[in-house]
């Protein structure tokens, strides 16, 4: 970025987003996910897997999952320093998040195989979350495989129309922005339609309304896009 | 609250409302904003409108309220006020895009123990649903019985004990030629008052069925000598027990529990290896009631020469009783087992889908059942039919290592294929009808499939404008809720470009 002189420089202040079942908009794209669920605890076995693209509400929906159940919320990396037996007598069941991509280190993996067969044994339930559904997941250890790829899955799809507006809507909601109904609908109508791509175009438009000091209209949220189209920054 | 007639009234009020600020705002906007409220009280000149989620709130109080205001004091000059309020779980998914299909799977089923166990707090919350107006009763695809949710494992019996799973009995276990020498042992030492090997040592890959034999073995002995104590746990449990027992300084107690069993059984003991001083304690433990001529049995995912990381005194001891291997499955016992777990569940599963899953899923045991743990209950929350169709989306994640992603140029021409038009028409500038509906299938797929902007769909096809795309969505839209079979090619286009 160029530092214009008069240009504020803003500070990227960390927003706090909203995660209770209240601000999550249930769509087609989302529904399977949160009936799953909202099924708890008749689930079809120990596990359930959420997975969908980055920004598509997994977290949102563990915490409210967990709000629910008295989950506790571990990510996977976690996994290997906790006293899974103690967890479980306090809490009905357990979220690990980002099990994904942290699988393939042996002692998470065996961390995981075993928190897996502790929940099984004392009748609780695992929530697992990651981009892509289980059976993909690179894992070396073959029993945490085979126990991983039974796991029932609930995907959340890359986002509908209506999902889209929503999204948008909370993020600037989020960062306190205020936006007209006309920039949501520029927005829908030129943007790439990705949760990713949402979170990016309105971070850009927080840190550039900051320090331009101007108020995101239509013009400005089209200066934005384009200044992210130059920048090529709409890679995934 | 209002009256039977007053009700009426406002109902008719509301929908003329709704329908001026359908015309004023556009159909996307009413239907993300202004269709998801409801009319929950209006009384001393206050409408309170119900919605979803905090932000359809507060969204709608900033750029809708004025005018709703505005709208139904036009209606009802009494009506000075619009509230808005948020009630979570009104709004049920659909999933099926017919019905509530999944309404009624929040209802725990009844008479189960998992049901008893639920917090109260769901049923309020079941409540709210209920006052909001969902039809809760409505076509539910789930039985109130069975279902999906298998039964819960027996309770402990024995506070050491893991807790058996009540399905893995020796009745619901499959025989074959991979497992029948196993199986028959196992059921050996269920059935005999005497130790005629010790230990019964069990091995296989993974999900071939080990823990089902122990949890059998466990099951019988209950129910033909209940005086006996039988100690099922995995080898993980024994070494937390005892890691536990000593941080406590306590392992004089941990080694007490084991004296008086008189089964013991250990899965998985692969995952003893390396701990040495668990492993010490597992060797004393397992020497102390062989000497005592009680019973031992082991499951591993090697024989017990191949535990490298098992000590050697410790692996000859396990190997010196009766050591029964289980081979991986074949075609016949997959069906076999299919079957068994089909009638188990209580449903019906056409051949065709069974002989598909034994054919493609051939890994082990576990994850074949698994498989159609998992067909069977997305289509019972779904309401789905279960035919071979279900199965490769259900289970996409097994069949096939990745999703494709599809491009736009895969899109046009396979499009162009299906209509037989040129794909050099995708991008013309021609506007015959034979090539333009082809173009906007293709644009129509192009949005649904892919996650480009519509600026860039529209520069795909040459160089077009994005209202050109819009234009083009509708379009199909419309064309694929009035004309069926036309729905039904563009169904069949995106089952191609997705598989």
């Amino acid at each position: 970025m160029s530092t214009d002189p008069g240009k504020q420089l803003p500070l990227d202040l960390p927003h706090r987003p909203a995660l209770s079942r209240e601000d999550f908009l249930v769509t087609p794209a989302n529904a399977e996910a949160v009936v799953w669920l909202d099924c708890w605890p008749r689930w079809p076995g120990p596990a359930l897997a959420l997975h969908g693209p980055r920004g598509c509400g997994k977290t949102h929906l563990a915490h409210v999952f967990a709000a629910r159940s008295g989950a506790a919320i571990l990510r996977a990396e976690e996994l290997p320093d906790e006293d899974i037996p103690y967890l479980l007598d306090h809490h009905r069941a357990l979220v690990v998040e980002g099990a994904d991509r942290l699988v393939p280190d042996p002692e998470v993996e065996q961390a995981l195989f075993h928190a897996w067969n502790l929940v099984k044994d004392a009748q609780r339930h695992i929530l697992l979350t990651g981009e892509e559904p289980p059976a993909r997941w690179k894992v070396d250890l073959p029993d945490l495989r085979s126990r991983l790829s039974t796991a029932q899955t609930a995907a959340i799809a890359a986002p509908d129309d209506i999902l889209m507006e929503a999204v948008l809507v909370k993020l600037f909601i989020d960062r306190q922005l205020r936006v007209g109904p006309d920039v949501i609908g520029f927005l829908l109508r030129h943007m790439e339609r990705s949760f990713a791509a949402a979170r990016r175009v309105v971070a850009a438009a927080d840190t550039m309304s900051l320090a331009e000091r101007r108020h995101i209209t239509v013009r400005f949220i089209a200066k934005v896009l384009d200044a992210q189209n130059r920048d090529g920054s709409a890679k995934p | 609250m209002s009256t039977g007639s007053m009700d009426a009234a406002i109902a008719a009020q509301w929908d003329r409302v709704q329908g001026q600020l359908r015309e004023e705002f556009g159909d996307a906007a009413f239907k993300s904003w202004v269709a998801p409220m409801t009319v929950t009280d209006v009384r001393d000149g206050a409408v309170t409108l119900a919605v979803p989620t905090r932000f359809i709130r507060d969204w709608v109080l900033t750029h809708y309220a004025d005018r709703i205001r505005a709208l139904w004091n036009g209606e009802n000059p009494a009506v000075r006020t619009v509230d808005v309020m948020v009630v979570t779980n009104m709004q049920r998914p659909d999933l099926t895009g017919g019905g509530p299909a999944a309404a009624a799977v929040n209802d725990p089923v009844p008479g189960s123990p998992r049901a008893a166990a639920m917090e109260s707090g769901r049923r309020t919350e079941a409540a709210a649903a209920g006052r909001a107006g969902t039809p809760a009763s409505a076509a539910a695809p789930v039985p109130a019985h069975g279902g999906f949710m298998a039964a819960a494992p027996t309770g402990q019996v024995d506070d050491l004990s893991a807790s058996l799973d009540a399905r893995y009995t020796f009745e619901n276990f499959v025989v074959g030629k991979p497992n029948e020498f196993a199986h028959a042992a196992a059921q050996r030492v269920a059935d005999s008052d005497q130790v005629s090997f010790n230990p019964l040592f069990l091995y296989g890959g993974v999900g071939l069925g080990k823990t089902h034999l122990m949890h059998a073995i466990a099951h019988r002995l209950r129910e033909r000598r209940p005086e006996r104590r039988v100690i099922y746990m995995s080898a993980e449990k024994f070494m937390y027990s005892f890691v536990r027992a000593l941080r406590h300084q306590d392992t004089i107690s941990f080694k007490e529990q084991f004296r008086t069993v008189d089964v013991l059984m250990i899965d998985d003991v692969q995952f003893i290896s390396g701990k040495d001083s668990t492993q010490e304690e597992f060797f004393h433990t397992f020497n102390a009631l062989v000497d005592q001529g009680r019973q031992i049995v082991i499951s591993a995912d090697k024989s017990p020469n191949d535990l490298e990381e098992i000590g050697a005194r410790l692996r000859s001891r396990m190997a010196s009783g009766l050591v029964a291997d289980i081979h991986p499955t074949t075609y016949e016992l997959r069906l076999g087992i299919l079957d068994a777990k089909a009638e188990q569940m209580g449903v019906e599963v056409p051949v065709k889908v069974k002989e598909f899953l034994a054919h493609k899923i051939t890994s082990n045991a576990r994850e074949l059942e698994g498989a159609l743990t998992r067909l069977v209950a997305h289509a019972q929350l779904v309401g789905r039919e279960l035919s071979l169709e279900t199965a490769h989306d259900v289970l996409a994640d097994l069949l096939r290592a990745y999703d494709r992603r599809v491009t736009i140029e895969e899109i046009q021409k396979k499009v162009a294929e299906h209509f037989q038009v040129r794909v050099a028409d995708m991008h013309s500038a021609r506007r015959a009808r034979a090539v333009t509906r082809p173009r906007q299938v293709a644009m129509y797929l192009s949005k649904q499939l892919t996650s480009r902007s519509l600026p860039e769909i529209g520069r795909k096809f040459g160089g077009r404008d994005h209202t050109t795309v819009m234009h083009a969505v509708k379009k199909v839209e419309e064309l694929i809720a009035g004309d069926a079979a036309f729905a039904e090619d563009v169904n069949l286009l995106r089952r191609m470009l997705e598989s």
